[in-house]
């Protein structure tokens, strides 16, 4: 279980402080993908720093913290506090594709083992790492070229290595398919899923495509303006969700076979910078009445495992 | 086989280079307006106050002619030119200090030209360099502003006005190094050896603060913006050690381009060279050059010139050649 208590997450800008996770509340079950999804600026990235711990200037955590749910080498329970000291070791990250995340001018081996502390035996490190790579598709050779001898597949194949090496109990990736042809990324998130079930690590997984999600994640939770506006069972978002913008979501993706006209989202997420009251989403809600307005929903468990902030949630 | 036409293609763009440029220094004065052999016999006929017959005359200009390797018509004498540049190095007698080759100044100048230039050089790259990476590197801080300052201030002053400031201050004002350049003849020994090294330090500071203010600017700049690659940032996120980020990853790939830099701004950094070994009264190429123009040799002024040529060129092509050990991207095309 990762705890998400009560997180707001700020970053300071020329023009002010802007709350860009404003208090999520809520309890991430272990061992499953989780799918987050959002337009662009609802906080999706923002939050995946404030769970990995990476909290620089200008983005700083406000108040609250995650329990990460296992015990760090104290005999502790790791939190924000320590979760430094267990990157890559206990909680990693895989990146973007289209960021250049590997240093074009060293060799790919060394970037293996540049972060490993005082690697006593580098030949037998580098000879795990090896055998590791041909597990996951890759020629065992991979490690010794340079990142522009690599496809784009290959090289986010080698992120997949390198953040799934140690078999971390929390594995954060942010859009790692965004920049791949469709093969290639059917192929990644293949080569994820077997890697979570063989390991039963989390994931949490950004994305912007709703299909992809609906592919490979246990649960989902979806965020609106820097709130999660609901959580649940993957299947039970996309077919009876409980949230008028998850339905707007989903309802926006083509079906095979269906030739209607789809409709996107209309109108525009609020500014962060207003002061907001009420529930977010009304402006753009068809649902939304006087109460909308006024008052903010809480993120109440309608069903068993299924959370909705929204106060006609079972009118969706 | 991206390497090998990397080479070619560097060493061919040299070898045009230098025969461009010897080409220039052949043709530049002899588009001039006057000759120097009807300067010269016009001179001695004044001096001889008109009473020189003809034929003496006429003899003497063929002898000259020859001397001057100015026979036959323009093809031929660049033909011929070009022979014995490239061939035999003969850029002819000193007009000065005739019959002296001039190739015998240029060899004995050379050294300390090439010892002078490449010290400070490679200090001052080095260092700016350095500098530029912490002060980018940890661009917070204050000492980082304070190092930038430094470089901004360093950068814009000539050559000249630095080497004038520094005799002032430190051979003048203060006399702890010597006014102009005294070395002992005779063979190497540690004592000459020191004396050396204490009588090129001021002409090597020089050269070292005029072109570190650039280095440490531009390198400040290169890594500062590396710092936001992504490879760093993931770096960062593996919780790869702030030292290694700094050096395998900012410096490796913020070097490249100043590498670059380096071989452009070594024309340049000759030119400096030459005005400081003036200034100092330093015996290389430079004060070699002023003498050469001083007396009118023309042979002694064309050689020092090519030689200036060669020089550059060829310190240019090494760093060229260098440059593929430090990017596997060129090395692995």
């Amino acid at each position: 279980m990762i705890k998400l208590n009560n997180l707001v997450a700020t970053y300071t800008t020329e023009r002010g402080q802007v709350n860009a996770v404003d208090g999520i509340n809520i309890a991430l079950p272990s061992g499953k993908i989780i799918g987050i999804a959002g337009e662009s600026g609802c906080g999706k990235s923002t939050l995946l720093k404030v769970i990995y711990g990476d909290l620089i200037y200008p983005l700083a955590l406000t108040s609250g913290n995650v329990e990460y749910g296992f015990t760090g080498d104290r005999g502790t329970e790791v939190t924000t506090r320590d979760i430094k000291e267990y990157w890559f070791r206990r909680i990693s990250y895989i990146p973007q594709a289209s960021m250049s995340s590997l240093n074009p001018v060293i060799r790919i081996r060394r970037q293996f083992v540049d972060f490993q502390g005082n690697v006593v035996d580098e030949a037998k490190i580098l000879a795990e790492v090896r055998e590791y790579v041909r597990s996951l598709d890759l020629p065992a050779e991979a490690i010794d070229a340079y990142p522009h001898q690599l496809s784009g597949g290959m090289r986010q194949r080698i992120m997949v290595a390198m953040g799934t090496f140690f078999k971390p109990d929390i594995i954060l990736a942010d859009e790692p398919t965004t920049a791949l042809d469709v093969v290639v990324q059917k192929s990644i998130l293949m080569l994820l899923m077997d890697i979570q079930e063989q390991m039963e690590n989390t994931i949490l997984f950004v994305s912007h495509d709703m299909g992809v999600h609906y592919q490979l994640t246990h649960k989902m939770l979806i965020m609106y303006a820097a709130k999660v506006v609901e959580f649940g069972d993957s299947e039970d978002v996309f077919s009876t969700s409980l949230h008028p913008y998850t339905k707007m979501l989903t309802d926006s993706l083509p079906t095979i076979g269906d030739d209607h006209i789809r409709e996107g989202v209309s109108g525009r997420p609020p500014s962060l910078w207003d002061e907001l009251v009420g529930c977010r989403f009304a402006a753009r809600c068809p649902l939304a009445t006087e109460i909308c307005r006024q008052q903010e929903p809480a993120l109440l468990e309608h069903k068993p495992g299924h959370f909705s902030a929204c106060h006609h949630a079972d009118q969706v | 086989m991206g390497l090998i036409q990397y080479i070619v293609s560097r060493v061919g763009a040299y070898l045009i280079v230098l025969f461009v440029g010897v080409t220039i220094t052949f043709f530049l004065p002899r588009l001039m307006p006057s000759d120097p052999i009807e300067g010269y016999i016009a001179q001695m006929q004044n001096q001889a106050g008109q009473s020189m017959n003809p034929e003496t005359i006429e003899e003497l200009r063929t002898s000259m002619r020859k001397l001057y390797g100015l026979e036959g018509s323009i093809v031929d004498q660049y033909v011929d030119y070009i022979k014995r540049v490239f061939i035999s190095f003969d850029f002819g007698p000193s007009l000065a200090s005739y019959p002296k080759p001039v190739s015998e100044f240029i060899f004995t100048a050379l050294p300390w030209t090439l010892g002078l230039l490449g010290t400070a050089l490679v200090v001052s790259w080095l260092i700016g360099n350095i500098i530029g990476l912490v002060a980018g590197f940890y661009h917070n801080s204050r000492w980082a502003t304070l190092l930038e300052i430094f470089g901004v201030i360093l950068y814009p002053i000539p050559y000249y006005i630095l080497a004038l400031v520094l005799i002032l201050l430190f051979a003048y004002i203060w006399p702890i190094f010597p006014l102009s350049t005294t070395i002992l003849p005779g063979p190497i020994t540690w004592e000459k050896i020191n004396s050396i090294i204490y009588n090129s330090f001021l002409p090597a500071l020089t050269l070292v603060l005029a072109g570190f203010g650039w280095n440490i600017l531009g390198m400040k700049a290169l890594s500062f913006a590396n710092k936001e690659e992504g490879y760093v940032t993931f770096a960062r996120l593996k919780g790869t050690p702030s030292r290694t980020i700094m050096f395998s990853y900012v410096f490796r790939n913020s070097i490249l381009p100043q590498i670059t830099a380096l071989a452009l701004s070594i024309g340049g950094v000759f030119n400096g060279a030459l005005l400081t070994e003036i200034l100092f009264s330093y015996p290389g190429l430079g004060l070699l050059m002023r003498t050469a123009i001083g007396s009118g040799d023309f042979n002694l002024l064309y050689g020092t010139i090519i030689m200036s040529i060669v020089s550059v060129a060829t310190a240019a092509l090494i760093i060229d050649l260098v440059y593929p050990l430090l990017d596997p991207r060129i090395r692995f095309r």
